[in-house]
This record gives structure tokens, C-alpha cells and sequence, in this order.
């Protein structure tokens, strides 16, 4: 199961930890685990592309930390964005993705 | 920061890349008819490897100790039928 750990601070997000193995599928067909890579990617990436120095983040096997060091109506915007489609995900696949606030 | 390079499978679990206990196999042994029925042979030629007699020697035909069955004399190789079930081999000088 992934699970997603989402820190705010001031009632903005202000880190996303991502971890774990969704276990849908074998490696290769787990569908599950596309959507959340392609959507943390994505988010990742566009926030990179529109303020280098506004997000980073370390990643592993199964595990992605992301840190918010600025904060505007954009990136507050793509984050709540990743957040909203990844409860849209744990709704359809409940076993295999958990979010905690 | 450098952007994420794209893996759609980062979250899918790799089963363990075990390895194998398998993949051994010994040398071939190439047993089996080497003159086939009716074929002209020299004395001394092999006409069957094999392990253990599932061709009997017949007329003309010597077997080793490795159950090797060879002709003994020129000839033409018959392969007969030995009682209900058995099969043997025999040189005959002629077809």
C-alpha cells in the first residue's frame, strides 16, 4: 500500500512524504503505481519548470519527500491539485493508497 | 533542483530478483540409432548407444560394456522384433 503523509503549516502544504508499494499488479502493470508516479512527477516537474528554487525533494525505490520553500497562489494551486487527484485515486483503490492529513 | 525523471513505476514492488536454483543440465550423450534398418555397415561399426538394452544384440552383433551394440561382421543391419515386447539388432551378409 502507498501511503501519503501530507504536513501543513499554517494551513498551507508544506511537505508530502510518499511511500511505500501500491501492490496492484506485478512491476511493469501496476497501474496504481503509474498514476501516483505520473501525478507526483508532474507536479513535481511544473513547479520546478515555473520556480526552481520554490520546491525540492529526494526520492527512492517506493519513497518520494517533498519540501515547499515558497509558497504562491500557483504552487499552492499544483500541490492541492496533486493532493485532490490522489484522493480521487485512494477512492477508487482504497487497498492499495492511504492519504493521512 | 534537477527536474524528476519520469518512472511510472516508482511505486510498484520489484518481486525479489531471486536467482534460480535450476539451469543445470549435464553433456548430451548423442544415444540413440547410428545405422538405420537395412543400412550397409563394416564390422566394428555402432549401430545403437544406449543406456541399458533397449535394443538386444542379435546375429552378428556384439554389445559392450557400456551396452553399445556393434556389428560384427560387413553387412545389412535389420532391426527385429525380440519376443512380445524386446527389439535386437543383426548384421546379415546379405539384404
Amino acid at each position: 500500500m502507498i501511503k501519503v503523509k501530507i504536513i501543513k503549516e499554517k494551513d498551507l502544504i508544506s511537505k508530502i512524504e510518499i511511500k511505500g508499494h501500491s501492490l496492484y499488479a506485478v512491476y511493469g502493470k501496476d497501474i496504481v503505481c503509474a498514476g501516483v508516479s505520473t501525478m507526483v512527477i508532474t507536479t513535481v516537474n511544473a513547479i520546478i519548470r515555473y520556480q526552481e528554487k520554490s520546491i525540492s525533494y529526494n526520492q527512492d525505490e517506493g519513497y518520494v519527500f517533498l519540501v515547499v520553500n515558497e509558497h504562491d497562489r500557483v504552487i499552492d494551486l499544483l500541490l492541492e491539485n496533486l493532493i485532490s487527484l490522489l484522493k480521487e485515486l485512494e477512492k477508487q483503490y482504497p487497498k492499495n493508497i492511504k492519504i493521512n492529513e | 533542483m534537477k527536474f524528476m525523471e519520469l518512472s511510472i513505476q516508482l511505486f510498484a514492488h520489484k518481486k525479489g530478483q531471486g536467482s534460480t536454483k535450476n539451469g543445470r543440465d549435464s553433456e548430451s550423450k548423442r544415444l540413440g540409432a547410428k545405422a538405420g534398418d537395412g543400412e550397409f555397415v563394416t564390422g566394428g561399426s555402432i549401430l545403437y548407444r544406449q543406456r541399458g538394452t533397449k535394443i538386444y544384440p542379435g546375429k552378428n552383433v556384439g554389445i559392450g560394456k557400456d551396452d553399445t551394440i556393434y556389428a560384427k561382421i560387413d553387412g545389412y543391419v535389420r532391426f527385429e522384433r525380440l519376443g512380445k515386447d524386446k527389439k535386437q539388432a543383426s548384421v546379415y551378409e546379405e539384404r
